[in-house]
């Protein structure tokens, strides 16, 4: 999936590589600390 | 909500520091982010689309919460010579240690429920209940294995949002901060990064 983005984007000329590894990390980065964390909220259903 | 706002934080921070000494981004190479990808996909099925959400039980959300932090916490061990996982494996494994011993689910009392929502009843909220959509659930402090590991820190009662956070959220924070403010270092001669 990692190298289908990577290859999408940059065969669209739109980005450079070394961006992509800026974005591919960043992407990974926020989906592991929503799967690490656990903050409680009831999503505001309660005040 | 509130780890995403290290990572904003330490992106910012790292783009600073980066610009001030004249450097380049350096962005590491991880090892293995589709066990990421793969990781995270049973918690979004479970806690964030809503279509699967509503349908499946407790008891699968919580095997897939628990599943899922496995394998995060796999991926922080093949990534664990790079800046802030160190932090980022301490954080997840005890809130891994805390959900595993308490049935799959990340506790929180009534005590802290209160301090997050003082204008309601105390005896509003009901113990063994899921808090709303989350990894959480309510239950007493006596009846809760490392208490202290539990989501029992809120933010100040003035605050917008109000959540509560466990000592391992905190730590993540601290690593995503790390990871993103190395950005902006001077490790660019490494062969795992590479300079943007």
């Amino acid at each position: 999936m990692k190298n289908a983005l990577w290859n999408a984007s940059l065969l669209a000329g739109k980005v450079d590589a070394r961006t992509m590894r800026l974005f591919w990390l960043i992407l990974t980065l926020t989906l592991f600390v929503l799967g690490a964390g656990a903050p409680g909220s009831d999503g505001g259903h309660a005040t | 909500m509130i780890l995403l706002l290290a990572v904003v934080a330490g992106l910012a921070a790292g783009f600073i520091r980066a610009s001030i000494a004249g450097r380049r981004l350096a962005v590491p190479t991880l090892s293995a982010t589709w066990l990421v990808l793969v990781g995270f996909l049973p918690q979004w099925l479970a806690f964030f689309f809503p279509p699967v959400r509503e349908r499946i039980s407790g008891a699968i959300a919580s095997a897939g919460l628990v599943s899922s932090q496995i394998l995060l916490l796999l991926f922080v061990w093949l990534n664990r010579r790079q800046p802030g996982f160190w932090a980022l494996g301490l954080g997840l494994g005890l809130n891994l240690l805390v959900i595993a011993l308490n049935g799959g689910w990340m506790p929180i009392s009534p005590e802290t429920l209160q301090r997050m929502y003082p204008g309601r009843p105390a005896d509003s909220w009901v113990l063994g209940q899921r808090l709303g959509a989350s990894k959480d659930v309510i239950m007493a402090v006596a009846d809760t294995r490392l208490a202290w590991l539990a989501d029992r820190f809120v933010l100040p009662s003035w605050s917008p949002y109000q959540v509560a956070f466990s000592l391992g959220d905190v730590i993540i924070a601290v690593g995503a901060f790390l990871l993103t403010w190395s950005l902006g270092g001077n490790k660019g001669g490494q062969h795992d990064t590479q300079r943007i």
